[in-house]
């Protein structure tokens, strides 16, 4: 039931309205065919990204992959969670690195998904920041990717995105953009930091190759 | 199945020019893969993947023009939409410019819907007369006056080319009086349309062929005067020979294919400045080996409105 309602709003409503009317184009989205499992990390400026990257998703395991949300700005009231959860295929994580014993670590429910057999997307980032801007990644991606060193580290570059719908703006409008997929990562030694500098090169590589 | 193919009314003139263009795509093919075979260069590599798209961009607009004035109809507002985006996403235009966009946008279903009735002076009016004091007006609503004028002039600028000009096509199918026994819409498009195209490639040709003088040099390298004249002069004469889908006398379609002659270099000519403006080769992406929408229909744009002045005046004045 919950991949059919997936599969409706993705695959079938957003692809088709983010390639006729906003002019999204994907690119090299076929790497994603292959792979059971994968950490997407992408580039984060709007809240189109995330529907651009669910509609890239094969209909096959679209149910298998999760967004990962930040609780403070998407949790908050019972409807919004459920929304998010149903809706968007979500799961929410606390921005905090859990200090005692009550709270909720954000890598352990991230790691609890992979070990599930889940796919996630993260954004690095943290946040959407300023509008065509990358910022540094934050570091809890490298300690995800270090727990879980055998799973598929895919980059997902969003190219223009931010000006059909930028932060603090409400009215969705067309602009020609792209989605770019890389070849997943081949990391050379799962150290924290180097993971963390080894994906951001990533990234501008795939930037420089763009177009 | 039956039903859609006799909705297909394609008089003994349509096909003649069906045939040509499938025979011209045919042969255009055949020589270039041949070339390829024995001398193999960047240019004939560009010209087979041309051709390729232009096989493509015949299809569908030979369906789009033949089979159904509706889906002409939405297929143009279509091809009016994606030229804006692509001219948007280029355009480096402030955040309280949204709103006013999102309104440039929507006077594309409008200006159709005046074709689809055929309403004559709303539809002339709508763009040059409302569009002209609406649009300023919704960016002064926004509140930020900081290079305003910018916007101010580019915004309605952008629908002329844009919106006004292509729409002229959906008009030629719908206008009342452009339709009936002697004379029909559907012909003068594909005649304005073959004459158009068929200038771009002969200004390219001659151009490649003989070309040595520059005529627009800071604006475009490409551009010279024996292009220019040998294509004028060979448009002229495809036109009068293409005679035979228009009720004109010889002296009125001469008259008519030297004009859109001059015209479409002119619109080719004013996408050039506008492209080295943005500071790219070309508008985007979309169609392979062409650029965007914007580049190939650049000339169409200034040609297609006064053609239809000219066949208003000509024939039924």
């Amino acid at each position: 039931m919950k991949k059919l309602i997936l599969i409706l709003i993705y695959t079938i409503f957003w692809r088709n309205f983010l390639k006729i009317f906003i002019g999204l184009k994907y690119y090299n989205r076929n790497v994603l065919k292959k792979k059971k499992q994968f950490i997407l990390i992408a580039n984060h400026n709007s809240h189109i990204d995330t529907m651009a990257i669910m509609s890239s998703i094969p209909s096959r395991y679209i149910h298998r992959v999760h967004p990962i949300a930040a609780a403070d700005f998407f949790g908050g009231s019972k409807f919004k969670e459920k929304l998010m959860r149903y809706m968007v295929n979500a799961t929410l994580i606390p921005r905090k690195r859990a200090e005692s014993k009550e709270d909720v670590d954000p890598i352990q429910v991230m790691s609890n998904l992979i070990e599930k057999g889940r796919s996630i997307i993260v954004y690095p980032e943290g946040s959407r920041g300023v509008p065509g801007v990358m910022t540094d990644f934050k570091k809890g991606i490298g300690y995800l990717i270090n727990k879980h060193p055998h799973v598929d580290v895919v980059p997902v570059y969003l190219d223009g995105i931010h000006k059909t719908l930028p932060k603090g703006k409400n009215l969705i409008l067309p602009y020609n953009c792209k989605i770019i997929f890389g070849d997943s990562i081949q990391f050379d030694s799962f150290e924290v930091d180097n993971i963390v500098k080894k994906s951001k090169d990533e990234f501008n590589k795939l930037i420089k190759n763009r177009s | 199945m039956n039903k859609i193919i006799n909705s297909i009314d394609l008089n003994a003139e349509i096909q003649w020019v069906i045939a040509i263009i499938l025979s011209i795509l045919v042969i255009a093919t055949t020589t270039f893969w041949i070339w390829n075979k024995f001398k193999p260069s960047k240019l004939v590599n560009e010209m087979i993947l041309r051709t390729r798209s232009w096989w493509g961009m015949c299809f569908i607009f030979l369906f789009a023009a033949t089979v159904n004035p509706i889906i002409t109809y939405i297929g143009l507002a279509f091809l009016s939409f994606f030229t804006l985006r692509e001219v948007y996403t280029l355009l480096d235009l402030r955040d309280s410019d949204r709103t006013t966009l999102l309104l440039c946008y929507f006077s594309i279903p409008i200006q159709y819907y005046f074709a689809y009735q055929g309403w004559y002076t709303m539809f002339l009016i709508f763009i040059p007369v409302f569009m002209f004091i609406i649009i300023p007006f919704f960016l002064v609503m926004a509140g930020d006056t900081k290079d305003i004028i910018r916007s101010m002039c580019i915004l309605p600028t952008s629908l002329m080319l844009g919106i006004f000009g292509i729409s002229h096509l959906a008009l030629l199918v719908s206008f009342p009086e452009m339709n009936n026994d002697n004379i029909s819409g559907k012909a003068l498009l594909l005649f304005l349309i073959f004459i158009t195209e068929a200038n771009d490639i002969m200004q390219y040709v001659f151009g490649k062929l003989f070309g040595k003088h520059k005529i627009l040099p800071k604006v475009s390298p490409n551009k010279t005067w024996e292009g220019f004249i040998g294509g004028v002069l060979s448009t002229t004469a495809i036109g009068y020979f293409m005679g035979f889908l228009t009720p004109l006398s010889s002296i009125e379609l001469i008259l008519i294919s030297f004009c859109i002659a001059i015209f479409g270099f002119m619109g080719d000519a004013i996408i050039s400045a506008v492209k080295r403006d943005f500071g790219v080769k070309d508008m985007g992406n979309t169609i392979p080996g062409h650029g965007g929408f914007l580049d190939r229909i650049d000339s169409l744009s200034t040609t297609s409105s006064p053609f239809f002045h000219l066949i208003y005046f000509l024939v039924i004045v």
